[in-house]
Parts: C-alpha cells; structure tokens; sequence
C-alpha cells in the first residue's frame, strides 16, 4: 500500500503509541488509523512482536538469606585505616600503573636493543674500539655514494667517462 | 510474628510509610520493605549489568543506602521512582568501573550472563533441552539489550519489564521526557534489528 503523509506522521508515533503515553483522542486516532491501513499496522506489529520476544527474558530471584547478608552489611564496620585506603588507591590506579611500568620496560628494552644491535664502527663519535681506523669509517661513508665502487653503477660511469688516451 | 500477622502488616503499609519507620530504627519495617522490592531491584540490575552475582552485590548496596538515607527520604515522588533512582546511579558508576576491568573481561569472553554463582539461585527450567533452547534465546535477548548505550538500556529495561510511565523513567534518569521518549524510540530501533530472528 502506498505510503502517505499521514502514515508517516504516525509511523513516528507508534512506539510512544504502543506505551501508551499519548493524549487519549491521539491514542484513538492512531488505533483507528491501524484498522484501516495495512502498512502501518504491520509496522506496529513489529513493534509488539519486540515487546514479546523482550518478554522471553529470564527473572531471577534471590536466596532466602539476603535479608540477613544485607544487614550484615549493614551492621558491618565500614572499613578505616591507611591499608584499605591504599587498595582502593591502587585500585583506581590499577590500570595506570599497569601501562606506567609496560612504558617503562619498553624504553630499558629499546635502549639495550639500541646499545647492541647498532654496529660501534658506524659510529663517529663515542665509542672507539680496539683497531679502529678513521679508513675504515671513511670507507663506511661510501655507503651513501651514488655509486659505491665495486658496482655495476660505478662501472658504467668508469665507462661512460673512456678516453682513448687513459689506455696506456 | 506469625506469618498471617506478617502478611497483613506488609499489606497494611506503603512504602513511604515504612521508610518514616525505617528512620525511625524499626528494623522490621526495614525487612518489609526489602522484601517487598528485592526482586525488581535485582531484575533491573540484573538486566543492566548482565552478571548475576554483581548484581546481588549491587542489590545490597542499594538496601544499604535505602537504610542510610531513610534519615533524609522525602516521600515528594513514588518509592519505586525513589529507588530505581538509586538503582540506576549505582549501575551507572558499576559501569564506569567496569571499563577499567576490560582485561578481565576480555580473558573472559561470554562473561555476560553468565552461569557463576548458580547455587545461590533456584533453578527454574524444567528439561534439558528447555534449559539449553531457553538459555540461548535468553542470552541472544541479553546480548542485544547490553549492545544499547546505558541511558537507552535503563529506559528500556525500566519501560518493558517494570512498565514505569515515561514521567517515571525521566525522573530515574534526570532527564526530560522527550528524552525519554527518543531514547525509548532508538532503543526499539535497534533491538528491533538485532532480534529479528526471534520476530519471524
């Protein structure tokens, strides 16, 4: 059936409709409306089918000493002191300290992996270990050259730059 | 006091009366009235929270407040309106506190509704099969009521199983009542779409 205007107005409606909790004659107007459109009495169906299935909840109940427990705690000294405090302290900071020291760990990690994995002889300044040579550091800085002796690079530019007389 | 008595006395006074004794030290009163709604009290928490034996903790710190604030109560709206207002504040703070236990809670996957702490509780399902049919629907409906936002959750809970009027419900929560009714109108929405199975 096709949508109206009217229908969408009450479309909006049917939920505080289906609460009860409208004016009496918009109650009635609504429930009149539902008789005579299709459309929206399904929709309002769905809405009492969710009502239904909600229903299929479990209730519990409690034991029958819950009477006394609650007066236990009642009658119960509220806990004082500087122990429960600092519980509940560390308590509410629990979640904090937790991520503080997992912070913590990963810098001392991050420093040691850092001490030991970065090789010492790409090192310029610091540490200088036994048979160190400023050739080799030298030599170590070629690394970043356009073409490094040695490579296919390098041997290109070699050739590019021939001149017959270089051949002695 | 013989049962008979007790039975009249607990028909015989309203709430709001039974608090004025409260204040007064009657603890007798005090066991009326915590017998008269321990059941709501724990349902609602029971279906905010979703864990049982949280939930009788919760519902005996709400108990507990009721005989600490007997002092001060004001009978200025209905009892239940009173304490659900209780209730639900106390849900809302466990909540908050909950979040700081998601560690917890994410070793312990299928937490919500769960079984623990059963043999405090009677066991209402008549066969096995009932039971294993009835806790799957049981724990769908949970799951999809616990997906809501809390405010939507409260109203719902508070709308369905303790059917308060719209003016209730905003004054448990502290909000106005087209508050209420939107909060009730997305809540349908979505239980609408996550329980579609069940409508068909």
């Amino acid at each position: 059936m096709r949508q109206t205007m009217k229908c969408h107005r009450i479309r909006k409606k049917l939920s505080v409709y289906q609460d009860r909790e409208l004016k009496p004659e918009e109650q009635e107007a609504i429930s009149g409306h539902l008789q005579s459109c299709q459309s929206c009495r399904e929709q309002y169906a769905e809405f009492e089918r969710l009502w239904q299935t909600l229903g299929g909840i479990e209730e519990i109940d409690l034991g029958p000493w819950f009477y006394r427990q609650v007066v236990e705690r009642i009658k119960k000294p509220p806990e004082r002191g500087l122990l429960p405090a600092l519980q509940r302290g560390f308590q509410l900071l629990r979640a904090q300290a937790i991520a503080s020291v997992l912070l913590a760990v990963g810098i001392l990690v991050g420093i040691y992996l850092g001490d030991v994995m970065v090789r010492s002889d790409f090192l310029p300044f610091g540490q200088t270990p036994a048979g160190y040579l400023q050739e080799t550091f030298l030599d170590s800085l070629r690394a970043f050259d356009p073409a490094p002796p040695g490579t296919l690079a390098h041997g290109y530019l070699q050739m590019a730059g021939y001149k017959g007389d270089e051949i002695k | 006091m013989p049962k008979n008595g007790r039975e009249a006395v607990d028909q015989e006074f309203s709430s709001e009366e039974l608090m004025a004794r409260i204040a007064e030290g009657d603890e007798y009163a005090f066991e009326i009235l915590v017998h008269r709604h321990q059941t709501s009290v724990l349902n609602l928490i029971y279906r905010f929270i979703g864990d049982r034996v949280q939930a009788k903790d919760l519902c005996q710190e709400v108990f507990l407040r009721v005989w600490q604030a007997a002092g001060s109560y004001k009978p200025e709206a209905k009892f239940t309106t009173w304490i659900y207002r209780i209730t639900a504040n106390l849900c809302f703070n466990e909540l908050k506190a909950s979040r700081h236990k998601k560690w917890s809670q994410f070793l312990r996957p299928g937490a919500n509704y769960e079984t623990r702490g059963e043999e405090d509780l009677p066991d209402r399902s008549p066969s096995a099969e009932d039971l294993v049919l009835a806790q799957e629907r049981n724990q769908q409906i949970a799951e999809a009521l616990q997906s809501l936002p809390e405010k939507q959750r409260m109203a719902m809970i508070l709308k369905r199983y303790d059917d308060l009027s719209y003016g209730e419900i905003a004054r448990v929560l502290g909000c106005s009542i087209s508050a209420v009714d939107s909060l009730l109108v997305r809540a349908k929405r979505t239980l609408q779409e996550k329980l579609k199975f069940f409508q068909k």
